[in-house]
């Protein structure tokens, strides 16, 4: 098998991977939002993000390539990562002490992961519009990054495309595909994996929620990457 | 507002949908052509356009909220788009647009009342050479000043059609100012293609038995594009559209490519503020650029092209139109062109309103009538483009000089410029210069020859190639014009010695978050911040720590952005923190840390909501004058 470098380690790699698939198979973690192994990368959230020859690629989409020397963990790609994550958090409204996602949330456990102190940025406390018309399922526009892993869901993994960013630049936001606009009318369900997959608390299953106690929540057990880690590899000794 | 009686919206609709096909990819086009007619697309629209092109509805408001010249919200039976480029603000946009409001009598982004009129600001139109500019009901209108604007109020208050308003307003001039060998003589409608289709036939003897008897045209043809690529290899042309990629690596490679339809795309998109070169080799040289792209299909192997204007240049529309059909006529464009058994033809496809779509991959988006949104790098358009077909996009110069080199070959154009950047190259110069317009110089001019032969050698800046381009300060005009040195559109704002250039700045900061599409957390999140940041400099409150973390930021979004636009959006800050940074340093209140929050300031939304202009309601109050 061909393999590549990632900081010092060598990487082996199937043709036509990316090396984000190839590190996580072989057990190394690149930190990610947008990225799902189920759907077509997006590169959007740039977290990802690694050298190569000195200039940046998004690991999530570049393929891996024979022989290659990307950085990944390096101090200054730590730092960007790390900035980007601050960017997610003040963009939005995350109020983690009071959202039922805490603890299981992918921007909370990355910002972990990436050792984020404080928000550094000035937060822009926008003003967003939160759809609660639906029996079972929540979308809190505040929680949202922008990931799409949720329209992507819908189309490819649900058959139902119930999702759509709609406007530009800092306005872009979550559209619902419904007469009304609102997911009451949309062909959502609880169990879409539109709502399972999204890394945030912008879209819930209505009903549950801080079941577990502080200490006992999904990534109190263990970190967001061994966690994926693990689910990737699952996953990809099925596929084989 | 302009209303159409009950039946006439299905038949307008009908129209477009006749018109443009009716499939999805036509969405964009359909929509457009609704708000031209009705300068709004109405709810009733969309539902209808959902149906007849099976899409759901969320998909064409979408396109509506993403692109500036659509809009869901009804406008006024004039719609006046002031251009708020840097050099129409030089020249007292901000102040002939309040003075046309106030004239009105309605607010800016809003629609009057009994819905006659609304008034805009938008990106500049490509008309800096002749501004300040506007576009009304999507036709430009030229060299504004107050009396103009005083006319225009009437004009609309009257009302008078725009078809009986003084055709003076909507003159717009060339003002080639020089030329060089493209301007100076360009090749005859044909002459680019008959070459190279004689490249196959004069050669003709010496590959003979390679040829199968029964398609020996197909052979001769394929022979011919293939000299032309050899033409434009020794040519050593590169992409004029700022990036610079050698346009032979570009097209072999799509001539090379394994299946799928090849696609031929012009990127006639030149939002770049202060840029018109594509403006003016579109209204005066069009054949030259459709040339340049039938070229370029015999080479690939093409037999659609499609040309991505936009809708700034809507007003090109029919002429562009016209001589296409007058090229199809003469056996330049359609089937078996010139006798050959070459097929090609030209779509005309206009953009709605939006920068972003200059960038290739989110280009090939808005012409298959989606949100422009780049795409991922790989695969690259060359191997899956427009309709995942190989595609070549070139912008609209490079197929001007591609035509060129095919009628008088690749040597000829090498010798012009210097090493690495051969030919001509058209500068779009304006600004604070005596004579603005377009020059055409070899490549490696200097900075100082261009300015000298404009009128502005007094200039204490430029910003070379559009607000993601340099900012130069006199140090730099001996500088030359090319891609070893400065690179770019070919764009050049000039700023004068008395010009403040923290204006520019905060022009081109607002610019890039107005017109960051929203993709990607660094480009979406960063210009906002940075755009944050120059204003509260622009109030007068700066502190050292914020020009630390405006170049955090720019390093960030440098590294980190999707595309282009995040990745050069700080440039102008970053060039003008080198070399003018007395610019920021006189906006600091003090060298030590002053924080974002003011009191004062944050009582100005609620003092503009009442309209409250009095010493009492600042914090603290004011002294009264």
């Amino acid at each position: 098998m061909p393999t590549f470098f990632l900081d010092d380690s060598e990487i082996p790699f199937k043709d036509g991977e990316t090396i984000l698939e190839a590190a996580m198979a072989a057990g190394r973690y690149i930190p990610h939002l947008c990225w799902r192994p189920e759907l077509e990368p997006h590169s959007s959230c740039r977290l990802c993000t690694v050298n190569i020859n000195g200039r940046p690629f998004s690991s999530c989409t570049q393929p891996a390539l024979k022989g290659q020397k990307v950085e990944c963990d390096t101090e200054g790609l730590l730092a960007m990562r790390r900035a980007v994550i601050q960017m997610l958090f003040i963009e939005g409204n995350h109020h983690c002490p009071c959202c039922e996602k805490s603890g299981g949330c992918k921007l909370q456990a990355t910002a972990y992961l990436l050792g984020m102190q404080d928000s550094h940025f000035h937060h822009r406390f926008p003003v967003r519009v939160r759809d609660l018309s639906h029996q079972g399922v929540s979308l809190d526009r505040d929680r949202c990054i922008r990931c799409e892993i949720c329209v992507r869901a819908s189309r490819a993994l649900d058959g139902k495309n119930v999702f759509a960013v709609h406007g530009r630049g800092i306005e872009s936001h979550l559209a619902v595909n419904s007469v009304t606009g609102l997911l009451k009318d949309s062909a959502i369900s609880p169990d879409d994996a539109a709502v399972r997959l999204c890394p945030t608390g912008a879209l819930m299953a209505k009903g549950h929620g801080f079941e577990a106690p502080i200490g006992d929540r999904l990534y109190d057990r263990e970190p967001l990457s061994v966690a994926e880690l693990r689910e990737y590899q699952a996953r990809r000794a099925v596929h084989d | 507002m302009i209303q159409l009686a009950g039946p006439a919206l299905p038949g307008l609709l009908e129209q477009a949908l006749e018109r443009y096909g009716g499939n999805a990819q036509a969405a964009l086009q359909i929509l457009m052509s609704v708000q031209r007619a009705l300068h709004h697309v109405p709810d009733e629209a969309v539902e209808y356009l959902a149906r007849r092109l099976s899409l759901p509805p969320v998909r064409l408001q979408g396109l509506i909220s993403f692109y500036s010249f659509l809009s869901a919200r009804p406008q006024g039976e004039y719609v006046v788009h002031m251009s708020d480029n840097i050099t129409d603000q030089m020249r007292d946009s901000r102040k002939l647009g309040a003075a046309l409001c106030e004239r009105l009598g309605v607010r800016l982004g809003e629609t009057r009342g009994d819905g006659r009129v609304s008034v805009h600001r938008t990106s500049c139109i490509g008309l800096s050479d002749q501004g300040p500019a506007a576009l009304v009901n999507y036709r430009p209108v030229t060299r504004l000043d107050r009396e103009r604007i005083e006319l225009i109020a009437d004009l609309i208050n009257a009302p008078v059609p725009l078809s009986d308003w003084p055709p003076a307003f909507f003159w717009v001039d060339s003002n080639v100012r020089r030329s060089d060998v493209l301007f100076r003589k360009p090749p005859e409608p044909g002459a680019g293609l008959r070459a190279s289709l004689d490249r196959g036939g004069k050669n003709l003897e010496a590959w003979e038995e390679d040829l199968a008897p029964t398609d020996a045209r197909k052979h001769q043809l394929d022979r011919g594009g293939a000299e032309t690529l050899k033409e434009i290899y020794r040519s050593e042309l590169r992409g004029r559209g700022g990036a610079g990629f050698k346009a032979g690596i570009k097209w072999q490679s799509v001539r090379e490519a394994a299946r799928g339809d090849r696609y031929v795309i012009c990127n006639a998109d030149e939002g770049e503020p202060g840029a018109f070169k594509d403006r003016v080799l579109l209204s005066d040289y069009a054949d030259m650029v459709f040339e340049g792209m039938t070229v370029c299909a015999h080479v690939v192997g093409a037999r659609k092209g499609i040309i991505y204007v936009r809708q700034e240049y809507w007003y090109l529309h029919d002429h562009l139109q016209a001589t296409l059909e007058r090229r199809r006529a003469q056996g330049l464009l359609g089937d078996n062109i010139l006798g050959s058994a070459l097929d090609f033809d030209i779509d005309l496809h206009f953009g709605a309103g939006a920068y972003i779509c200059g960038m290739e991959t989110a280009m090939i988006k808005s012409i298959e009538g989606r949100r422009g949104i780049p795409r991922r790098r790989w695969p690259l358009p060359v191997h899956q483009g427009y309709l995942k077909g190989p595609s070549v996009v070139n912008n609209v110069e490079t197929f001007a000089c591609a035509a060129a080199i095919s009628a008088r070959g690749g040597a000829w154009f090498a010798g012009l410029g210097t090493a690495q950047s051969t030919g001509t190259k058209l500068f779009c110069l304006s600004g604070d210069c005596e004579r603005p317009g377009l020059y055409e110089y070899p490549m490696g001019v200097t900075v100082r020859e261009i300015l000298r032969d404009c009128g502005a050698l007094d200039a204490q800046g430029i910003q070379v190639g559009g607000p993601s381009g340099t900012l130069i300060n006199r140090g730099d005009f001996d500088r030359t014009a090319c891609f070893e040195d400065l690179p770019g559109v070919g764009a050049m704002i000039v700023f004068g010695p008395k010009r403040d250039l923290f204006d520019a700045i905060t022009n081109f900061a607002l610019f890039f978050q107005h017109e960051s599409c929203g993709l990607c957390t660094p480009c979406r999140v960063g210009t906002t911040l940075l755009a944050n940041y120059v204003k509260k400099f622009e109030r007068g409150v700066g502190s050292p720590v914020d020009l630390e973390e405006v170049k955090h930021i720019s390093s960030l979004m440098r590294n980190m952005a999707h595309c282009g636009l995040g990745q050069s959006a700080s440039n102008h800050l970053m060039d003008s923190l080198q070399k003018f940074k007395h610019i920021w340093e006189t906006r600091m209140k003090s060298l030590e840390f002053v924080p974002a929050f003011d009191l004062d300031w944050a009582l100005e939304e609620a003092r503009s909501l009442t309209g409250r202009t009095d010493p009492d309601a600042h914090l603290p109050p004011r002294p009264r004058v």
